[in-house]
């Protein structure tokens, strides 16, 4: 069993069907957490068509010390629908809460009620969920409210701070639908008090320095658009694509706001086209996609690289091939991502592994891209980007874009815009700089652009040896060693969103007596191959988790360093979870040398 | 093949468990369901005065570890209050509008403490002993070196009066018809029982009968009894210890004879072939005295819904209705009962 502890690390799952609620409750709980100054990481998962009345999951994580996935098990489970939350109620742990609507106004069949399903060991709470709601507000639409105030009161969270949370989320509706959910809240506080709490679950104070109020609850695509803004973007151009839309909405609410353009264009090929062409023009731009999306792309990506311009596209990833599941989570777009297109285009690509992470790799993807010349990918995935997690973003803009040094010219100097220089890096202008005039194309070409295969071998190598520095860009972490220094029983390289639960993984084991250490890669492409190489040595085996079937890091990181690795890759539309992770290192524990096999679940489960 | 039978039990004490144990014992295929109004699996309730020594977490006081009903594929459902049996159509209805299927029913609900007429609009000021929950509160709301208030006497309540007193509580008893029930004793006995009960440090109020029980002011006492030749009697909590009626309401319509509790053969079967009852909540034939009548205690109560669970599975043992009733005092002065006998 999952054990607590000590301190608080409490998490919530709220079940219901789409209209319920559910989300909007997991939305009210999150910020209140965060609010309070706890630590806050959640997921909400929807129906798993994109439109439709299905099951809708928020889980919440609080807690007062870092963490880095969600649980295995929640500790509280909210239900506001059985039939959806009946399948869940098994994640909750033993002696942990399930709170349910005991009052129910339709006939149902029997094990129709959550009771039925409640094991010995989990603590159940029954209470008139529409009930409170009805008498607090004359309707049962605060149910969800309601049911929020009870395990408010339950757990001893304080009133005030979900009453300003409640007031912030529906100031834009009439003043009445605030007050109405105000006193459902209360309502639902007050059946708390008159219940004898018997699960352990508890929520103390938070042990952590950070204030509260400097904390931002943030998504991962809205930590990616708020990086954009205060990187300065000027143009946004977008098609709607699931799970990437909200970039796209945000970005269409805050940058005309802030004196950018923002267009939504008729497909996926427009929207790059106009960011590469806004990019050409000097401009900040961006996109966003995901890997649907970003195979359309790839023509114009390919041009990005011949004719480097900077430009960048997120991309977050679902289940795929082709529309695939929209709204799974999956990082099987890394090889599109990284190689997507004709010839060798190499590009930029950076894979942040928390919400914090989108944040600086979005604000600092804009200066990359200029100061190499190239496309820079921002490569994340649904359970990223759906994400939310507590940041405490700077006071000051540290991405603000520095003025850009146009090309001086010598008296009767030709201006070459892809001359070779030493760098690789060639001096850049913009259409409309006097005396810089140039051709720019998808051929291949000369050093002042004509079309030309004369140089072809000479602007390959331009083209990706520009791109090296990268790896140690200032101020960006491309990679990260945690845990055990030195050698190592067995070492996890992980890369975007998986990262989280690898490094769970690692304080689990570091617990257990293991000697462990993980690296986190963010940058995909160039790959800091040195620094992996050199984790590897320390490495009896080395283990890569991802969310793919064949094992597309893996396969990257044995390619770059030639050396052998074992691959745990999983396609569950899940976020890999901590036990299978550590289940598999245990194993290598027992191997006696690095297996040159692999592992794979399917929903079936494991094979070798 | 058939389906396995699904045996329904309604009630989680010990004879809703001991008969639960049994059926799974006697067919391993059969379902098992446990319908209690209760937040706990199966625990001891003889324990519950220990709360008063410090011993109030839950988990300790459980008489299995949960996985046992996960092992035992006991199917236990918490919260789950029953309105309602068809003892023809074979289902029962539950509060929260779900209606459940059984083969065979035992019914093991128990009784609720039974309160005098005259004080039942006062039952928000009394404090209940009946469950975990209910002596918990008992518990928090009784200050250190407190002063209970009980008013009868039963057995169930003499236990936490004598337990209070060890551990440095104050308690005054009002005695009523009840004091001593089950028991049934001499004038001369129970003269003696509440001697010694005096003798621990219990104030006994003999032949008194309490009329009001008021809230107090904030500076004085929490609770005011008034007895009715106008005497008052100030303590922190009041608890009715007047024996249990038997809770047999969600019966009424389920078609079997019902007379304080449910009537049932000495196999505990009643007058509906599927339905069978043990504990607190039956009244049992006895042959020889051709009356029916309440078999209370422990561990007759454990018993009972072990052999109902038996006949329930087609053998046929009755339960000897001559049960011991016996309350004493041993040499050292201590009251001893068989209803605690476990």
């Amino acid at each position: 069993m999952e054990q607590p502890r000590v301190g608080t690390d409490i998490q919530f799952a709220i079940c219901g069907s789409a209209g319920d609620g559910t989300i909007a409750a997991g939305d009210i709980m999150k910020r209140a957490a965060a609010l309070m100054g706890f630590k806050v990481i959640a997921f909400d998962i929807y129906p798993p068509e994109i439109r439709g009345f299905g099951k809708c999951i928020s889980r919440i994580r609080i807690s007062d010390a870092q963490t880095y996935s969600l649980k295995r098990h929640s500790d509280v489970l909210i239900s506001l629908n059985d039939a959806h939350a009946i399948p869940h109620v098994g994640e909750v742990r033993d002696f942990g809460a399930v709170l349910f609507e005991d009052n129910s106004i339709a006939e149902l069949p029997e094990g129709g009620h959550i009771s039925a399903h409640i094991r010995a060991a989990q603590v159940p709470y029954g209470f008139g969920i529409r009930e409170i709601s009805e008498k607090a507000t004359g309707l049962a639409r605060s149910r969800n409210i309601a049911a929020l105030g009870y395990a408010a009161g339950l757990f001893n969270m304080p009133p005030g701070i979900f009453h300003q949370i409640i007031a912030e989320k529906f100031a834009k509706k009439p003043r009445a639908v605030t007050e109405d959910n105000t006193r459902a809240f209360d309502a639902g506080v007050e059946a708390a008090a008159r219940v004898f709490k018997l699960d352990d679950v508890s929520v103390g104070r938070p042990l952590s320095a950070a204030s509260g109020a400097d904390a931002v609850m943030m998504t991962g695509n809205g930590a990616i658009a708020r990086g954009f803004l205060e990187a300065g973007i000027q143009a946004y151009f977008g098609y709607p694509i699931t799970p990437a839309s909200s970039i796209m909405e945000r970005m269409a609410a805050a940058l005309p706001r802030e004196g950018g353009r923002f267009l939504q264009t008729e497909d996926e090929i427009s929207a790059i086209a106009a960011t590469l062409g806004a990019g050409y023009a000097g401009a900040r731009a961006a996109t966003a996609t995901s890997g649907p999306g970003l195979a359309l792309m790839t023509e114009m990506m390919g041009l990005g690289v011949m004719a480097e311009v900077p430009f960048v596209v997120a991309v977050s990833q679902r289940g795929g091939p082709s529309t695939g599941l929209p709204t799974k989570t999956e990082q099987s777009d890394l090889n599109l991502a990284v190689y997507g297109g004709s010839g060798d285009a190499q590009r930029i690509v950076l894979a942040p592994t928390n919400v914090e992470g989108c944040y600086r790799c979005a604000g600092m993807a804009f200066e990359i891209a200029e100061t190499y010349q190239t496309p820079v990918v921002l490569l994340v995935d649904l359970y990223l980007s759906n994400r939310f997690e507590t940041v405490i973003p700077p006071r000051k803009n540290i991405f603000a874009p520095k003025p850009r040094k146009t090309p001086k010219m010598g008296k009767g100097e030709e201006y070459q815009r892809f001359r070779l220089t030493e760098s690789g890096v060639s001096p850049r202008s913009i259409p409309g700089e006097a005396g810089l005039t140039h051709t720019v194309t998808g051929l291949e070409h000369d050093e002042i652009g004509h079309p030309s295969d004369r140089l072809h071998n000479e602007m390959n190598a331009k083209r990706h040896h520009k791109l090296l520095p990268a790896t140690h860009f200032p101020g960006l972490t491309t990679q990260k060693r945690f845990g055990d220094s030195g050698k190592v029983d067995v070492g996890l390289l992980g890369w975007g969103s998986t990262f989280g639960e690898i490094l769970e993984t690692l304080y689990t084991a570091q617990g257990q007596d293991i000697r462990v250490a993980v690296m986190k890669v963010v940058m995909l492409s160039p790959l800091p191959v040195d620094e992996i190489a050199a984790f590897m040595d320390d490495c009896t085996h080395v283990l890569v988790p991802e969310l793919n079937f064949e094992g597309q890091f893996a396969n990257m990181i044995s390619g770059a360093t030639g050396r052998p690795v074992t691959r745990l890759t999983q396609t569950t539309g899940a976020p890999m979870l901590v036990d299978d992770i550590l289940a598999e290192l245990h194993r290598l524990i027992d191997s006696p040398a690095p297996p040159p096999t692999s592992s794979h679940r399917t929903a079936e489960g494991v094979r070798a | 093949m058939a389906s396995p039978l699904h045996h329904v039990i309604i009630g989680s004490g010990s004879a809703g468990f001991g008969a639960a144990v049994t059926l799974r014992k006697g067919d391993p295929d059969c379902r098992i369901s446990m319908m209690t109004m209760d937040s706990l699996p199966f625990y001891n309730r003889y324990d519950l005065p220990q709360i008063f020594q410090g011993r109030s977490d839950w988990r300790d006081m459980l008489a299995v570890p949960p996985t046992f009903f996960d092992e035992n594929r006991i199917t236990l459902r918490r919260h789950n209050r029953v309105v309602e049996v068809d003892g023809v159509a074979r289902r029962i209805r539950l509060a929260h509008q779900e209606t459940v299927g059984f083969d065979t029913l035992l019914v093991c609900s128990g009784g609720r403490a039974y309160v005098p007429e005259n004080l039942t609009d006062k039952l928000p000021l009394m404090h209940g002993m009946g469950s975990y929950e209910a002596v918990m509160r008992l518990y928090r709301d009784l200050p250190q070196g407190g002063h209970a208030i009980f008013i009868g006497g039963d057995m169930i309540g003499i236990d936490l009066m004598l337990m209070l007193v060890k551990t440095g509580y104050s308690v005054t008893l009002i005695t009523t018809p009840q004091t001593l029930w089950p028991h049934e004793v001499s004038d001369e006995k129970r003269g003696k029982i509440l001697a010694a009960l005096a003798d621990k440090g219990v104030t006994v109020v003999d032949s008194a009968r309490p009329v009001g029980i008021d809230a107090g002011s904030d500076q004085g006492a929490a609770r005011v009894v008034t007895l009715e030749d106008g005497t008052e009697i100030n303590g922190d909590v009041v608890v009715p210890a007047c024996g249990l009626v038997a809770s047999v309401e969600f019966m009424l319509r389920a078609g079997v004879d019902i007379e304080r509790g449910l009537l049932v053969n000495p196999e505990l079967g009643t007058s509906n072939e599927a339905i069978w009852a043990a504990g607190d909540v039956c009244q049992i034939w006895n042959d020889e005295d051709k009356v029916y009548q309440f078999c209370h205690g422990w561990k007759n109560v454990r018993i009972m819904g072990e052999l109902a669970a038996g006949n329930m599975q087609g053998t046929h043992r009755d339960f000897d209705v001559r049960v011991e009733d016996r309350i004493d005092l041993d040499e050292a002065g201590n009251i001893v009962s068989t209803f605690w006998e476990h």
